[in-house]
């Protein structure tokens, strides 16, 4: 209902219809209609992917976007065109909102500016929305074949696996069944958990980075004796121990565990950051205005390290998903089908890796997982100009 | 990346213990420090991995004792009896004494005997396979960093060149894709689909029907073994230096010492290279000394792929069979090796870089 099980269903419909409303009705309030439009469609596509999940934040982006054609600040003697008397510099509440949403908007455009105008970035953003649309929406189309296939062998032939043909665009794998189904049904979890993980070690790499260069002392102490030794254990040898400890029944844990192995490099950077920006003139100012750690860190160290932080949140993202599929091939987490990396983990156990019929099922998912892979590393390029001001001035 | 000495109180003078004023003197040498530093990191490394090892369920003598129960009729004492002799290990002897044994054995030297493998010592494993994967590993490691650095120093010296832009483009679409999918993808196109080498023949580190010796055959059988995972982790790797290259190089290229050369109206090939080359070259060495140590973990994946008799195999085998002497001493030798190689960075790092050294002398001072 809130989240991913609502794909391809009518509530996620419905909940997109809904949330689909609010930027239209502001966008006719606003007479933007065109914008208000685009929200409208916006907001039923993630509806319809995520629920809930995908549809509420949408409802905030698509609004500030519509905002942002149509607010004037008045405020700023630039675009006002009140007298000076009438200008009041009380904000009313509602008044604040608009602003930040305005400011949220205007945001968004000149990102995605930055993003179409850096054509690898942009190649490896159309190449992941490629590939989360084909997870999200794909089962729609195409059905899972989830049984053996015996009545597809073909007379005469010894194995059940053949080449692509115009029935079955990637060929049949091992048991018969269709490859392009499991390329489908199959990278959900895997880029779900991979996404996951990587949000984890990033979250703590920043939290524990800031604090401990904020902090210092004892604190900054621990924590970079930890970083240390995680560094020092080696990291995939180390997850083939803990598969075997662990039972990663759950994907969920999985990711906790590669989030806990995988902060240290991203954190030594942002604490080293810090440490540099700390004895910047602002952040001393913000200090000595007593406006307290919280504020420090998000107001005027975070915004900073911006850039840095997403880069590095997309190359643990890669990682994740690099150990992921290194641990399945290997046959070292329980395997469920459909997924990607346990389609290369039968092929090779199948013995099929050495037959020339059988590229279409090996090959398939070692496509997908490099190319998916791919489009991560160009869409960093993108990252880059989205989130550098000084990149970012010059359009 | 490089371990950074923490901040040290400044000297208190102690009176009278002259003894302890001593090792305090001791303990403030930056290189004293840092091994020390590094000693206590390998401890802690190699204890957490004793223990964590013993937490993973099953153990090579339980499944043997499993298996005599059923075949032999033995009961259950008497298959204990036979594993544990068989296999010279003692599941019920308690963890904390199965440490001890081991770090006394440590002490002396000792590794051990495998459990699996039953009278090979674990030092003799290791000494037999580290040679295959410091060989493949680290020459690919080499390789790579020396053609990736040349690649990068001259794409950022002549940037914007048809070089520049179109290497950027392999490099980067190269250092996106993992390492063991980029060997399935070469195994399935050339070796498979394209016929270009048999896949069979490439597995295993030398052709086993050759004697061992100098002999030329010998050693290009082993190179011809060695050629398809060098050549995998070659181009797995080379991306990274590339484009780290030629982003330093850039950034050098802005520098005052720089345009001072070219005023003074030296050659191009001596600004490129006394000038440009060895200044961009100095964060990469630091990095290359850190990535040494992980030459010693091989490649898991790649040398499971490939059969090749290295110690990241070994790893596998080990952990995938319970070996645990045989797990301790691999971790034993990964951790050491990450823990040199980055005292080693710290190192070359001064001795390369007048500034840090300097910068050294004064805090240690």
């Amino acid at each position: 209902m809130i989240g991913f099980e609502t794909v391809a269903t009518p509530t996620g419909l419905i909940i997109g219809l809904l949330c689909g409303l609010v930027p239209l009705l502001v966008g006719i309030r606003y007479k933007r209609i065109k914008a208000g439009i685009g929200g409208f469609l916006a907001c039923i596509l993630s509806g319809f992917a995520c629920g809930f999940l995908g549809g509420l934040p949408m409802i905030v982006l698509a609004v500030s976007v519509v905002l942002s054609y149509a607010y004037v600040n008045r405020q700023d003697p630039f675009t006002s065109r009140a007298a000076l008397s009438e200008v009041t510099f009380e904000i009313s509440r509602r008044e604040q909102i608009e602003r930040t949403l305005a400011n949220l908007g205007n945001n968004l455009r000149a990102s995605w500016k930055a993003l179409v105008r850096n054509k690898a970035g942009f190649v490896g953003f159309l190449g992941i929305v490629f590939f989360v649309g084909m997870t999200v929406f794909g089962p729609l189309f195409i059905e899972y074949e989830g049984q053996a296939r015996l009545d597809r062998r073909q007379p005469g032939a010894r194995a059940l696996v053949a080449p692509p043909s115009a029935e079955h665009l990637l060929g049949l794998d091992w048991k018969g069944r269709d490859v392009l189904s499991h390329i489908v049904h199959g990278g959900q979890r895997l880029i779900i958990t991979s996404i996951q993980a990587g949000l984890i070690a990033t979250t703590l790499a920043v939290a524990l980075g800031s604090v401990a260069a904020l902090v210092g002392g004892v604190i900054d102490q621990v924590v970079s004796t930890i970083a240390n030794f995680i560094l020092t254990v080696p990291a995939f040898p180390l997850f083939l121990v803990l598969a075997a400890v662990i039972d990663f029944d759950n994907d969920f844990m999985l990711a906790v565990l590669f989030g806990a192995l995988n902060w240290p490099t991203l954190m030594r950077a942002v604490r080293a950051q810090v440490f540099s920006l700390r004895e910047r003139d602002y952040v001393e100012a913000a200090y000595a205005l007593d406006l307290g750690l919280w504020h420090v860190i998000s107001r005027e160290v975070f915004p900073n390290m911006v850039s840095y932080i997403a880069i590095n949140l997309i190359f643990t993202i890669r990682v994740a998903m690099y150990t992921i599929v290194g641990l399945v091939f290997l046959g070292l987490v329980p395997l469920r089908e459909p997924d990607w990396a346990v389609m290369i983990y039968t092929g090779r156990q199948q013995g099929v890796l050495f037959l020339p019929q059988a590229a279409g099922m090996l090959l398939s998912p070692i496509v997908a997982i490099a190319l998916f892979q791919l489009s991560l590393v160009l869409f960093t390029r993108s990252l880059e100009e989205i989130f550098n001001p000084r990149l970012r001035s010059g359009m | 990346m490089s371990i950074s000495p923490p901040a040290v109180p400044p000297l208190k003078s102690v009176p009278g213990y002259p003894l302890l004023k001593f090792l305090r003197r001791i303990w403030q040498n930056y290189y004293v420090r840092i091994v020390g530093q590094g000693l206590l990191t390998i401890w802690a490394v190699t204890t957490f991995t004793f223990f964590l090892i013993r937490q993973m369920p099953g153990n090579p003598v339980e499944t043997m004792i499993d298996d005599l129960m059923t075949r032999q009729s033995l009961t259950y004492e008497e298959a204990y009896r036979a594993a544990a002799t068989l296999f010279n290990f003692d599941p019920n002897r308690p963890v904390t004494l199965q440490y001890l044994d081991f770090v006394g054995g440590l002490v002396r030297g000792d590794l051990g005997d495998s459990i699996t493998r039953g009278g090979v010592s674990v030092t003799s494993l290791i000494v037999r396979y580290l040679p295959w994967t410091l060989f493949c590993v680290g020459s690919a490691l080499l390789i790579s960093f020396v053609l990736g650095t040349l690649l990068g120093l001259a794409m950022g010296y002549w940037r914007g060149s048809w070089l520049d832009n179109g290497v950027t483009l392999l490099a980067s679409i190269i250092s996106g894709i993992p390492d063991y999918i980029l060997a399935l993808l070469i195994i399935l196109v050339f070796g498979v689909q394209l016929q270009w080498f048999k896949v069979g023949d490439v597995r295993g580190g030398v052709d086993p029907n050759i004697t061992p010796g100098l002999t030329f055959e010998y050693i290009f059988s082993i190179l011809q073994y060695a050629l398809l995972p060098m050549s995998i982790y070659i181009l797995s790797s080379i991306g990274t230096w590339i484009l780290s290259m030629k982003s330093s190089t850039i950034s050098t290229l802005g520098e005052d010492y720089i345009a001072v050369a070219k005023a003074r109206g030296l050659s191009q090939g001596r600004i490129l290279t006394d000038y440009v080359g060895r200044n961009a070259m100095l964060p990469l060495l630091t990095r290359l000394a850190i990535s040494v140590g992980f030459v010693v973990g091989g490649s898991v994946i790649i040398e499971d792929m490939f059969q090749y008799p290295g110690l990241g195999r070994n790893l596998y085998i080990a952990i995938t069979g319970r070996d645990y002497t045989t797990m301790q001493g691999i971790f034993l030798v990964i951790a050491s090796a990450v823990v040199f190689s980055n005292i080693l960075a710290d190192m070359a790092m001064g001795w390369l870089d007048p500034r840090v050294r300097l910068r050294k002398g004064e805090e240690t001072s």
